[in-house]
């Protein structure tokens, strides 16, 4: 294109378009409310990648650099930040059953027969909890066998890695609670033999049994308690500790590296 | 993936950096490159779980009831290994002792492996590959074989015990070791551990002195009821009252207790040796490779066989042939 040609006057049909174009995408990303929720445009420079990363609030859990090994798939493949992924799914799916459930023993198992069936999309939500649910438990296994055989819990990531027992007992416990909640044979009964399990522990057997499933039997005290545990205090505790997982990572000096 | 990583602004040979310029050099930047990886995968794993959703319900069974118990019932898959455990020994000992202690192991591992050779790639030490591997597959088979023996009359374990005599029934102190049968049936060898304490049976010589009334110990009538010293004392309250009126039943100890936790031992003992002999184990790290890749086997394996292998009355059993009995 010639430089000294008048501006703004376009020659072609290709010319017209693209003009057009800039406009919607300054009508689009230039307006007011746009700039008002987004401070900055697409970052395209290294210096604005990392200023995006540091100052977000979502991606401010990554450090702004990391070294090339961890990008790679085969180093992590991504084990954990698909558990955290499989929480976050977790969560929003658990949000929308909890619109139609009641945990009471007269109406949990209808609620969650009619979500199945009167509420658009309620199989599938809680179809989705489900499998995922499964593929959490799955992926912190295979996560804590990432990161042992990596040797990443070595100095000084050890408390880390005791964080992350903690939250492998969490995910445990969180879809053991879970489990109860539709109230129908197959709850009742493996949260029984979970029942008969905790009564087992020596001397404390019996006030275990008491204290976390409200009673000696699996009733309505033992709904209630799990559907608390399960709603909101287990997720509390886990995003307290994934909040600080995440936060030693980089405390540690990033993900471990060969000396 | 890794995307090459742009050239920095301002990367002047020679320039002043915090951190040495190879180290800065092998660096990516999160965004694109990580953000990216995150990214599809997130979105991989959402397309995975809608389709499966949609092609797989969720269960739902008739709603609960106290007085219908399905058999077998079962816990979900992640502590199903532990109903199994309970099928072999004390009930404390498979479902709170031996989980709790296997959880504290997994915590204390870096305070234990302290060294920091080999960190940060995939199975760093020299050998760690086939330490790996021999002991997944030996902690298949020990927990395979330990299941089976366990269930001798299904797999016909028995046979290699059916040597051991039965016992006479009408003999007061029977001197050989000998497996008690029921009336009627034939000669069984030993079926489960449990048989050591419910069917074995022997005497031997022992002074009335020490305890005895007819100048025999029979095992395992003589030994089930021994009291533990100050069980008959009134003091304590809250749970150590269980301690009145305690008495300890030896056999039963032994064929729950000793027997199936030494069994563990000693498997574990004997596969760190054999790799240590073999100049396979040289580190700490490989002993606890061998650990903790044996815990994390035989918690998948008992899981396995309490899913697939289990039908009603928690017998043994191929998975065809598992017919859930609803109640
Ligand atoms: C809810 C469960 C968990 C979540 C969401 C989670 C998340 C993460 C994420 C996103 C990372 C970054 C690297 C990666 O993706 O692999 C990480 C690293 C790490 N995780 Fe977890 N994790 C969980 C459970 C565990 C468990 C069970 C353990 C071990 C027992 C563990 C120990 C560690 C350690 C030591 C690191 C640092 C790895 C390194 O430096 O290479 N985490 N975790």
């Amino acid at each position: 294109m010639a430089l000294t040609e008048e501006p703004g006057k376009p020659r072609n049909f290709q010319e017209r378009i693209g003009i057009l174009q800039d406009r919607i995408y300054d009508k689009i990303f230039h307006n007011y409310i746009w700039q008002s929720i987004f401070r900055s445009g697409y970052p395209n420079t290294p210096r604005n990648q990392m200023l995006v990363v540091a100052t977000n609030v979502f991606l401010h859990l990554h450090p702004t650099r990391l070294h090339r090994t961890h990008v790679k798939i085969t180093h992590t493949y991504c084990l954990g930040g698909l558990t955290f992924f499989m929480f976050l799914v977790l969560t929003v799916t658990g949000v929308l059953l909890m619109f139609y459930y009641v945990p009471s023993v007269d109406r949990a198992y209808q609620d969650i027969a009619a979500l199945e069936t009167n509420v658009k999309f309620g199989l599938l939500m809680r179809n989705l909890h489900r499998w995922t649910a499964h593929a959490m438990v799955i992926l912190v296994f295979l996560h804590m066998m990432r990161v042992f055989y990596t040797g990443a819990y070595k100095p000084p990531r050890e408390f880390n890695w005791v964080v992350g027992v903690i939250l492998l007992v969490l995910t445990l416990v969180l879809s053991f609670t879970g489990y109860l909640l539709p109230w129908d044979q197959l709850a009742l009964w493996a949260v029984t033999v979970g029942h008969g399990i905790a009564g087992s522990a020596p001397y404390f057997g019996d006030e275990t049994q008491l204290i976390v499933f409200g009673g000696y039997e699996i009733g309505p005290n033992a709904l209630i308690r799990f559907y608390t545990l399960h709603v909101i205090a287990l997720p509390l505790l886990a995003a307290i500790f994934m909040a600080v997982h995440f936060w030693r990572i980089r405390r540690d000096g990033g993900m471990a590296r060969p000396l | 993936m890794a995307i090459e990583a742009p050239p920095a602004p301002g990367r002047a040979p020679g320039a002043a950096r915090p951190r040495p310029k190879r180290e800065r050099e092998e660096e990516v930047l999160v965004w694109p490159d990580l953000v990216f990886v995150e990214f599809i995968s997130a979105v991989l794993f959402t397309i995975t779980f809608v389709i499966l959703s949609v092609l797989i319900n969720a269960p739902l069974l008739n709603r609960a009831n106290t007085d219908v118990t399905p058999n077998p019932s079962k816990a979900p898959w992640y502590f199903l290994n532990l109903q199994e455990l309970l099928l072999h020994m004390d009930k404390a000992w498979a479902g709170v002792l031996l989980p709790t202690i296997a959880l504290g192991f997994f915590a204390a591992i870096p305070y234990l492996d302290r060294s920091r050779e080999a960190q940060g790639i995939w199975f760093g030490t020299k050998y760690s590959v086939r330490i790996t591997i021999i002991t997944a597959i030996y902690a298949i088979f020990i927990c395979g074989l330990l299941v089976a023996f366990d269930a001798g009359d299904r797999t016909k374990f028995e046979y290699a015990t059916r040597w051991i005599p039965s016992c006479d029934n009408s003999a007061q102190h029977v001197g050989v070791p000998c497996l008690r049968d029921e009336a009627g049936a034939k000669h069984l060898g030993i079926v489960t551990t449990k048989d050591f304490s419910k069917r074995l049976q022997f005497s031997i010589p022992w002074p009335d002195a020490l305890g005895t009334d007819d100048g025999h110990l029979d095992w395992p009538r003589d030994l089930d009821r021994i009291p533990v010293p100050f069980n008959n004392v009134d003091c304590c309250y809250g749970s150590l009252h269980l301690w009145k009126g305690m008495n300890l039943n030896i056999p039963d100890i032994m064929a729950n207790q000793v027997i199936p936790l030494s069994t563990i031992a000693f498997f574990t003992v004997l596969i760190i040796y054999v790799l240590f002999r073999l100049g396979w184990v040289r580190t700490r790290r490989d002993v606890f490779i061998t650990m903790f890749t044996g815990v994390l086997t035989a918690y998948l394996v008992l899981s396995l066989v309490g899913s697939f292998f289990r039908g009603q009355g928690q017998a043994l059993i191929w998975p065809w042939e598992i017919k859930v009995d609803p109640g």
